[in-house]
């Protein structure tokens, strides 16, 4: 009966104590480094895509070319698909004829 | 029509090209604007085949026109075909324009919805059993009440999306290339369209064979 007050009691205890100990363990606010000299500072707000320096900027030719290329890409593996299927289909046929024969 | 059909796309897409290098160049987005005349009438062939796949299903349901379903078949797989086009030639063009791959927004969802719903087609067509043509034929239709949607979809809702007016107000430079790749897309579409359906008939007619050959056998047991 005591040993069950106590433990009551004791997490109750521990529990309340728990924002103490948490703030005892966390690390002390470290104020933000100065940017160096000469380096420019972080940036903070939104840029237009138009606005970017040129090394940032994404070079247009290698989308261009890879669209194009993947449409081409996508038209002739169907109709590819198409030829092996009517291949397939007259294969069925001749098959046929050959049995019927 | 599928030799006209073939010979007039072949040849627009041994012109097209010369005529898209020809065009102006957009002033702020330069070279990958250039992707603008393969995608816009891809996405156009994509909604003509949601429409040509619905109508069709809608009168196979209807009437039970087995040439209907044939017709519905052959458009599903070009919307698939055109949608992938799509998806994947906007992003290339979104990356650079917008700074980012995808937006979810309502252009692009919806687009990407119709897509799924015309795979969904082929795959219960291909591996939903019997009787699964009709219920693929409602999903058709289904696809099809979509395309309305993803038309407006840049006018009524805030997207990153260009708006449906961009295409009127092209610049002379501009117009003649794109209406040139369109009109060559169509052509690609109806000579596709036909060999697919010549496909289904062909494949239509060997399971009647079949099904004769069947029944000569269970005669003569």
């Amino acid at each position: 009966m005591i040993v069950t007050r106590v433990l009551r009691w004791g997490a109750l205890a521990a529990w309340l104590c728990m924002p103490l100990v948490g703030a005892a363990q966390a690390p002390a606010p470290v104020p933000a480094p100065a940017s160096p000299a000469g380096q420019p500072a972080a940036q903070d707000g939104f840029v237009p895509v138009s606005q970017l320096p040129p090394a940032e900027e994404l070079p247009p030719g290698p989308l261009v070319l890879g669209a194009y290329g993947f449409i081409w890409a996508a038209v002739l593996g169907y109709v590819w698909s198409l030829a092996r299927r009517l291949n397939a289909v007259q294969k069925d046929f001749d098959a046929l004829a050959k049995r019927q024969r | 029509m599928f030799p006209v059909a073939l010979t007039l796309a072949l040849a627009g897409f041994i012109v097209a090209p010369f005529l898209i290098a020809g065009a102006p160049y957009e002033s702020t987005m330069g070279l990958v604007q250039k992707i603008f005349y393969y995608h816009a009438p891809s996405g156009m062939m994509m909604f003509l085949g949601a429409f040509v796949s619905g109508t069709a299903s809608a009168i196979y349901l209807m009437k039970g026109r087995q040439g209907a379903e044939r017709v519905a078949a052959g458009a599903a797989e070009l919307t698939v075909l055109f949608g992938l086009i799509v998806l994947t030639t906007g992003p290339l063009w979104a990356r650079k324009a917008w700074g980012v791959w995808w937006q979810w927004d309502a252009r692009l969802t919806s687009s990407l919805l119709v897509w799924l719903m015309f795979t969904s087609y082929l795959l219960v067509r291909k591996y939903g059993g019997p009787g699964s043509d009709k219920l693929a034929a409602a999903v058709a239709i289904f696809g099809m009440a979509n395309v309305p949607f993803v038309y407006i979809s840049v006018n009524v809702w805030r997207t990153l999306h260009p708006k449906t007016t961009v295409i009127p107000s092209l610049v002379p430079g501009m117009r003649g290339p794109f209406w040139f790749s369109t009109a060559t897309f169509l052509c690609l579409f109806l000579a596709l369209l036909a060999v697919r359906v010549r496909l289904g008939e062909r494949q239509a007619q060997l399971d009647d064979l079949y099904r004769a050959g069947d029944d000569d056998m269970l005669e003569a047991k």
